[in-house]
């Protein structure tokens, strides 16, 4: 009955509730997008982190990992004290460069990684095989691509460039052993891998140094507890876990965080303006109704159940048309910040999670509750011998 | 004409080095700049003085803060957790064993020159290095707020069309409400079009005056964003400008939604005969 009146009453006046669903499920999809970029960045993050399993990165001293040229000596001594620890599985020196090949005439730059490939956590092997001999590479389809080179092809590698004398340190024939895809590189980022000392040995530098370490615990250890072991074992390290790395990259990009933050509130309140506005009005126009329903018997609250079924439909009606419309925008929104240079490409701001939607939907519904409160109380006190007075008048 | 070199140094507070020695070469310590990230995260204040090194566990240079700096106003450094510090080029190049080698050099130009001719001559001439215009590098180093801005756009489009979708369910509402004063004119013999601009000029006040509140509120908000954010990212950037274009641009929208919210909402109603309107 309750339903089948807040129905009538909306079915009634069908621009004004089409309008008000428009309205609503503009703001619903705002709000589904800031709840997904409030959250989703994050969890992006954490599971491009864990995606090979490793939970701690040491990198230079009050560095982020590859943030600046900075490197680690002494591999064979660090490798050697963690090895001490017994909740330390795995350990994955990582060594960056950039290296320069020439094709042609031309002379193609980009990043390569010095690696282990029994133990690496970098890139995930789409065909060939891996680095497991000295003059072997491995490249991204980006890098293969401006080489017009395949998997068997050899190319002349260079690495430790002087743009004084304009010469480099060390220049090798190595042969393309592999494509593969880098989980942190960025798209339009030209990667490769070969072995460390491969890449040591080009780069003219001092020998047995990394960029990085990444480090794999003991299935049942405590990450962060191996992380404050590390960092009073290594004082010339930073250690990082999954979270003092969430915790970082939070702080650099809060200002996402605080935007979603504002936005997703605007755009609540402009969906719940939006209802109360439609149900006071509807109340309004309908106050000799309701007195009429009221002399007959019927209770305030049925009343006031009717009117915030109304509300509730409205914002339950503009939820849904609004998720789905928050979808589309929030492909869009993403595509529009994977442009960020040097992103990894697997990072996604707006991140589709289940909960997120849940949220966003549950927020509307009590919304909508909120917003049909006023204009059911103000029904439900509505002198009743008076409006019908009134409505008998006019 | 500056030249500029760049280095991951360690800094220590004079209360962890406890009085380090100064080195041989440095008998007399020296002064550095430090920006005021750097100072308030470590406790530092004009006149401390803190040891300096290329390496974490080496000895480096005893210095002492000579002065705390602001920032200047450089997009691409602001999400940068970076901790600055600057000091003499002859002692960076030692501390972190540069030689005598400079990252960059940064050239003042009279107004009168030449600029693209220069850059030609010096890059024709140069061995191991190439002159740069300054505003081409301001644009390659302002790639990531180029893509905050067109985020920022297409929020703005979504805010558009919701706000629009608002002022006009708003306005019909407004007008529905006011059927049987419409009803009651018509029935007193006023035109249409008559009816039709009052009610448009009803909306156009309506939407100016809410145009104006929302102005004022912008304005607020655009306070408080510079505020936070300035203090936050420790920069005298601004973050929100409200500019006239701006200005105009929000009250022409919202005067042009507002009169078209108005005509369609007053046509529906003048075109439905009045004792219908009045529920006869």
């Amino acid at each position: 009955m309750r339903a089948a009146l807040a129905q009538a009453s909306l079915i009634r006046h069908r621009a004004r509730t089409v309008l008000a669903v428009l309205g609503v499920a503009v703001a619903a999809a705002m709000l589904l997008d800031m709840v997904m970029l409030a959250t989703g960045m994050r969890e992006s993050f954490r599971e491009l982190l864990l995606s090979r399993g490793f939970e701690i990165r040491l990198a230079p001293k009050g560095t982020l990992p590859f943030d600046t040229d900075a490197t680690i000596p002494g591999v064979g001594a660090i490798t050697a004290t963690l090895r001490a620890n017994p909740d330390i599985r795995e350990i994955s020196p990582v060594l960056g460069a950039s290296i320069h090949i020439l094709a042609g005439n031309r002379d193609v730059s980009g990043s390569a990684l010095g690696i282990d490939p029994s133990v690496q956590g970098d890139y995930e092997l789409l065909s060939g095989r891996d680095v497991t001999t000295p003059d072997a590479i491995v490249a991204n389809d980006h890098l293969l691509s401006q080489l017009g080179a395949r998997v068997g092809d050899t190319l002349s590698v260079a690495a430790g460039y002087d743009p004084q004398t304009r010469t480099y340190s060390g220049q090798r024939k190595l042969v393309v052993t592999g494509r593969a895809r880098f989980i942190y590189g960025a798209a339009d980022q030209s990667s490769s891998a070969m072995r460390r000392e491969t890449l040591e040995a080009m780069g003219g530098q001092a020998r047995d140094r990394a960029s990085l370490f990444m480090v794999r615990v003991r299935k049942g250890a405590n990450a962060e507890q191996v992380r404050d072991w590390i960092d009073k074992q290594l004082p010339n390290v930073t250690a990082i876990s999954i979270a003092t790395a969430i915790a970082q990259v939070d702080e650099r990009l809060s200002y996402f965080r605080q935007l979603a933050l504002i936005l997703g509130a605007v755009s609540l309140f402009v969906g719940f303006l939006l209802v109360t506005t439609l149900v006071t009005v509807s109340v309004n126009e309908r106050a000799g109704e309701i007195a009429v329903m009221r002399a007959i018997g019927v209770s305030r609250s049925h009343v006031v159940e009717q009117i915030v079924l109304e509300g509730v439909a409205i914002s339950f009606g503009g939820a849904v048309l609004g998720l789905a419309l928050g979808l589309v925008t929030a492909r869009y929104l993403n595509t529009i910040l994977s442009a960020f240079p040097g992103l990894p490409m697997a990072i996604d701001f707006f991140l589709f999670q289940p909960k997120a939607a849940w949220s966003a939907l549950g927020l509307l519904i009590a919304s909508g509750i909120g917003a049909g409160i006023y204009p059911a109380w103000r029904a439900a006190s509505l002198p009743i011998a008076e409006s019908l007075r009134r409505e008998a008048i006019a | 004409m500056f030249a500029f070199l760049l280095a991951s140094l360690l800094v220590q507070g004079s209360s962890s080095v406890g009085g380090a020695p100064a080195t041989a070469v440095e008998r007399q310590p020296r002064t550095i700049a430090i920006d005021e990230t750097l100072a308030a995260r470590a406790h530092l204040k004009v006149g401390d003085r803190v040891s300096i090194s290329a390496l974490p566990g080496t000895i480096g240079d005893t210095v002492i803060v000579g002065a705390i700096v602001r920032r200047g106003a450089d997009p691409s450094e602001v999400a940068r957790g970076d901790l600055r510090v600057r000091m003499h080029l002859d002692q960076i190049q030692r501390i972190a064993g540069y030689g005598d080698r400079v990252d960059r050099f940064a050239i003042a130009t009279t107004p009168a020159a030449d600029i693209p001719r220069l850059i030609d001559r010096i890059n024709r001439v140069a061995f191991g290095f190439n002159a740069y215009r300054s505003r081409d590098i301001a644009v390659e180093t302002s790639r990531t707020f180029q893509v905050v801005s067109r985020f920022h756009r297409a929020i703005g489009i979504i805010t558009i069309v919701a706000s629009s979708v608002f002022l006009l369910c708003i306005m019909v509402l407004k007008v529905e409400e006011r059927r049987r004063d419409i009803a009651a004119l018509r029935l007193m013999g006023i035109s249409r079009a008559t009816v039709v601009r009052s009610i448009v000029m009803e909306a156009a006040v309506v939407a100016v005056l809410g145009s104006a509140l929302g102005v004022a509120l912008g304005w607020a908000a655009s306070l408080f964003v510079n505020w936070h954010y300035q203090a936050l990212y420790r920069t005298p950037l601004e973050f929100s400008m409200v500019t006239p274009a701006t200005v105009v641009f929000a009250v022409s929208l919202s005067l042009v939604l507002g009169i078209a919210a108005g005509v369609v909402a007053s046509l529906r109603l003048v075109r439905t005969p009045p004792l219908v309107l009045f529920g006869r």
